[in-house]
């Protein structure tokens, strides 16, 4: 991992298109600022692990667990 | 026509403008960019099958089963990613499991389809409207 020491208002580019600014450092918190083309998809990671975590458990869904929900759903 | 194997189903048969692309995976499963959605004429719930590998299928449905509310935003990002010309063609899907007999939505992380150009992506919802 590359590690970069940066200060309120400095910067970190990205290649050519990706600049992510440091704008307020407060305690153990930091306010960051993205500049990112419209395609790029930015998330907190912690949501995206988690969206990773529940897709892999969901991606094992078996014929019998479609059936049960199935079933589940006539009661909707 | 194109013939992919699959682990619940056998081997499947479909049109090729049925296979819709996830250009870049969904999380967890980057490599698998191709599936098709199989619908019942008794139930909302559609399996989303992987073309790609035949072990990999979730279980889909629109999520205002679940939450009448519910809605997604488009914004530039998601436009662009799925080259969207009429919001019209989106179609909004949710992945479902059941855990201690509880059926549960994955609400943040719907998957948005492009009906016109058949592309698809997982976008991540922080904040359930």
């Amino acid at each position: 991992m590359l590690v970069l020491t940066r200060k309120s208002d400095e910067a970190i580019k990205l290649g050519d298109d990706i600049t992510i600014t440091v704008i307020e450092i407060k305690g153990n918190q930091v306010r960051l600022g993205i500049e990112a083309p419209t395609g790029v998809r930015i998330y907190r990671k912690e949501i995206y692990e988690k969206i990773k975590s529940e897709n892999i458990i969901a991606s094992r869904a078996s014929l019998d667990e479609f059936a049960k929900l199935r079933e589940k759903f006539k009661q909707i | 026509m194109m013939r992919f194997n699959t682990t619940r189903f056998g081997e499947l048969e479909v049109d090729n403008d049925r296979l819709i692309t996830f250009p870049d995976g969904i999380p967890g499963f980057p490599d698998v960019k191709r599936y098709i959605l199989m619908d019942y004429r008794d139930t909302s719930l559609k399996w989303l099958q992987s073309v790609d590998d035949p072990d990999i299928a979730f279980i889909v449905a629109e999520p205002k089963i679940f939450s009448p509310d519910y809605s997604v935003k488009l914004d530039d990002t998601v436009r662009q990613y799925l080259q969207i010309k009429n919001d019209m063609d989106i179609a909004i899907l949710v992945i479902v499991r059941v855990e201690n007999g509880n059926i549960v939505p994955n609400l943040h992380g719907p998957l948005l389809l492009n009906a016109e150009n058949m592309r698809g992506v997982q976008i991540v919802v922080e904040k359930i409207s």
